[in-house]
């Protein structure tokens, strides 16, 4: 009965189905699906594919360059650089996808609530995330981490932290863009509590937005990430974070390169992948953007 | 060719000579002497609370003292004349006197340097309030002027090698009571002392300017300014010098460094004394380390000699003792343990910890302590130790482990090398973390206090020596710090660029720029 009174949403909810918005990926959006879902089953697999112990040092066989006995070779302290990878690929994904998620929830929360009641609520709500925004995601995350202490979930909370008001503001376009249509009001006139207005009638309708927002988000998140652990407020040695080889890497970076070398290309690809199925979303699911490009 | 055309040939090409005479001043020898710190900022100059080794480097250019080492030397029996022209101490060694130089002046218009400011500076060093060294001089009864340019320093007791205390070095530097008055908390970014080269401005995280100080008693310094830039990250530092945008850096203890630097066309390496002491300290008063066994546990599972198998010979070798090596009073045989993880365990074990144990260690960014450290966290692991390293900035972790937050720390250090220095200020009760009087005793060891006191005024140097040893003895079989590697310094410069002495040895932990130091032309 409820689907009913919105005629409207129901066909944005059909243009943008799952299906019809599969169908309509290019080629290029399945590549980065492809490295996605390759990177996300070598983390999951990490202890199978390792071929060494990733905390385990040797320092007889320090700085080795790739070869039989370690095919991406060791670094300063004789560890396995594929398996620091492949088990630091699970700290990236897990930081990169947690923290957009918990974006997600609360930014689209706050985006929408203020979208649909408008007003002061709007204007403060609204102004608050201004704030947040004003400042550079990368500064924002290193004083919440700096603050807070390098843990997996502080982290986390960082990143998530920069990231929800580009999802406030999205989903308050959005809610805008709804609020005053005649399913919504359809709704009104029934009785409707605003709540169940809010998410199960207009929320589907901004859903594929937010999510295309959330995948291209996902990459920033990978990549301030990587940028903490860099500038060393990442997880504590020796977890094998992307970023914390760079950054031990770059001492070397003079004699051996590799060490660096490796987990720079491991966080370009995973960023490429997520830049390039956010960008193959947004153009199947608004082609006027495609074409407009 | 006519006469007239050779005339004017003749003219052009002396015109040319000329102008190629005049242009040879540019060639002259370079008088900015840049310099790549493996620092990420200044911490505190004044002399009296310099800790970390960039801060050390810089106060010696800026301060001098009573007496000196002679320049490149760590050798006690080369102290000469600094400030003071000429002294004298009685019989009993208790009363000193010391005649200044006149005509010293403090940098930065501030006047002469008079036996006010020296009895000024000496009583800070013993204030525990405003010195981090004071613990080294409560021997001093008094400390008078008794001219302008007289200074007499009435000892309690005997201490040994008093002349040591008044070196350039930590609480010896003699600093500006005027200035130090004036400007008050500023004065630890903003320092005057009598040495060659004074501060000018600072670029916080970027760099610090220096001048020479013109009216340096031993003469004007050749070298003009001194840029002192931040350069954090190791190879950062090394492109730096590679490309020639500095022309003396800190290096890197590591073979490959050396091997690399070795390698580069006009680069010479100095490898020089002190060597650094790094020492595990447990602390006594924080659990698990109120437990003998976790402590004995410790020193069984860790392994010097890998240690000093990663970081080379050329620098580094395991150590002797809870002192280092050079130290008049070492117990070349102490009684260290043996590596031995499965000891580890089974000492854990007794202890109550059958399924190993998590210890929280606040480690420093700088990349010879992170390295260290992750070693040392690999071989804990393999005794069921699981080392919880929290990597915090250099000069945090300074501040962080004086604060008791971090019950296990791995120090580096070089002290005036009699063994009375490094037992007061790292296993003396009166230096321990919290007291009045802290040093650096991270450990809260007190097991050798009676020995320790007993050397300071034994007469006897036999007996003296004995004394120590003992104490050493002491430390190692109470296991509150167990010893891992002794590392030298070394840094690459320029081969333009002279010291005007010797590099064997400093003090300060850096090169000691002099009023000597030039580039050739």
């Amino acid at each position: 009965m409820t689907d009913a009174l919105s005629p409207t949403a129901e066909r944005a909810a059909s243009s943008k189905s799952a299906w019809a918005v599969l169908h309509r990926l290019n080629m290029t959006t399945w590549f980065g699906v492809a490295i996605v879902a390759a990177l996300i089953l070598a983390a999951i697999l990490a202890p199978l594919l390792a071929t060494h112990d990733p905390d385990a040092q040797n320092i007889i066989m320090y700085l080795s360059p790739p070869g039989p006995d370690n095919i991406l070779g060791t670094d300063q302290f004789g560890r396995d650089i594929f398996s620091r990878l492949l088990f630091g690929a699970r700290y990236s994904l897990t930081i990169g996808f947690l923290a957009i998620v918990v974006a997600l929830i609360i930014g689209s929360l706050i985006g929408m609530v203020a979208g649909y009641a408008g007003g002061r609520t709007d204007i403060i709500l609204m102004q608050i995330m201004d704030v947040v925004l004003a400042f550079p995601s990368l500064i924002l995350g290193l004083a919440l981490v700096a603050l807070m202490g390098a843990t997996l979930t502080n982290i986390v909370i960082a990143i998530a932290f920069t990231a929800i008001p580009a999802f406030a503001r999205i989903a308050r376009a959005g809610v805008m863009t709804q609020r005053d249509r005649e399913y919504v009001q359809a709704c009104h006139a029934m009785g409707f509590s605003n709540p169940r207005i809010l998410f199960r009638h207009i929320l589907p309708s901004i859903l594929p937005e937010i999510m295309v927002m959330a995948s291209l988000w996902m990459a920033t998140a990978v990549r301030t990430e990587a940028s903490l652990a860099f500038i060393g407020l990442g997880l504590a040695p020796p977890t094998p974070t992307w970023g914390g080889m760079v950054r031990e890497g770059f001492d070397n970076i003079l004699s051996s390169f590799h060490l660096a070398l490796f987990p720079s290309l491991a966080i370009l690809l995973l960023v490429l992948a997520l830049n390039l199925i956010g960008d193959g979303l947004r153009d199947a699911i608004d082609p006027r953007l495609k074409d407009a490009s | 060719m006519s006469h007239s055309r050779r005339l004017i040939l003749g003219a052009v090409a002396a015109l040319l000579a000329c102008t190629a005479f005049t242009a040879l001043p540019a060639e002259a020898a370079k008088t900015e002497l840049r310099v790549g710190a493996a620092s990420a900022d200044v911490g505190n100059l004044d002399p009296h609370f310099s800790s970390s080794t960039s801060d050390r480097t810089i106060v010696a250019w800026v301060y001098g003292a009573l007496v000196r080492f002679a320049p490149g030397s760590t050798d006690p029996s080369t102290i000469e004349g600094d400030l003071a022209e000429s002294w004298e101490a009685t019989d009993n060694n208790l009363v000193w006197t010391f005649k200044l130089r006149k005509g010293v002046q403090w940098q930065h218009g501030y006047g002469e340097v008079t036996a006010d400011d020296v009895v000024f500076s000496l009583q800070k060093s013993a204030d525990a309030k405003r010195s981090a060294y004071a613990s080294d001089y409560s021997a001093f009864k008094t400390v008078e002027a008794v001219d302008p340019s007289t200074v007499r320093i009435t000892l309690s007791n005997q201490v040994p090698s008093m002349l040591g205390l008044l070196t350039n070095y930590a609480g010896g530097f003699i600093i500006c009571r005027k200035a130090y008055e004036e400007r008050g908390e500023g004065f630890t970014r903003n320092p005057v002392g009598f040495g060659p080269f004074q501060l000018e401005s600072t670029e916080p995280g970027v760099a610090i300017n220096f001048k020479a100080h013109d009216g340096y008693f031993r003469g004007k310094p050749k070298i003009e300014k001194i840029i002192y830039r931040f350069l954090n990250a190791a190879a950062g530092r090394d492109l730096a010098f590679a490309s020639g945008e500095v022309d003396v850096v800190a290096g890197t203890i590591d073979q490959r460094w050396l091997q690399r630097m070795k390698a580069t066309p006009g680069a010479i390496v100095d490898i020089f004394d002190p060597a650094e002491l790094s020492v595990l300290h447990l602390n006594r008063n924080q659990k698990p380390f109120d437990n003998i066994k976790v402590r004995q546990a410790i020193a069984y599972a860790v392994d010097p000699a890998q240690i000093a198998q990663f970081r080379g010979a050329e620098f580094t070798r395991v150590s002797k003792s809870v002192i280092p090596s050079n130290n008049l009073g070492l117990n070349p045989e102490p009684g260290l343990l043996p590596h031995d993880p499965a000891k580890a365990k089974a000492l854990l074990a007794e202890a109550g910890f059958p399924d190993g144990i998590t210890i929280k260690m606040i480690s420093s960014q700088l990349p010879s302590y992170a390295q260290t450290d992750q070693i040392l966290q690999a071989q804990l692991a393999k005794s069921g130790i699981k080392l919880d390293l929290q990597p915090v900035e250099h000069a945090t972790w300074h501040q962080m482990i004086r604060k008791d937050l971090s019950p296990i720390v791995d120090y580096s250090a070089a002290r005036f090398p009699v063994a009375n220095t490094y037992l007061t200020q790292f296993y003396y009760s009166k230096s321990a973390i919290g007291q009045p009087g802290q040093v650096t005793n991270f450990s809260h060891c007190d097991v050798a206090d009676k020995q320790i006191e007993a050397a300071r005024t034994e007469t006897d140097p036999k007996k003296q020596v004995e004394l120590w040893q003992e104490a050493q003895k002491l430390i190692v079989a109470d296991f509150c710090a167990v010893p891992l590697t002794e590392t030298a310094q070394a840094w690459a410069r320029t081969d333009k660029l002279e010291w005007g002495f010797d590099l064997k040895g400093s003090l300060s932990l850096g090169p000691l720029v002099t009023e000597q130091a030039h580039f050739k032309d």
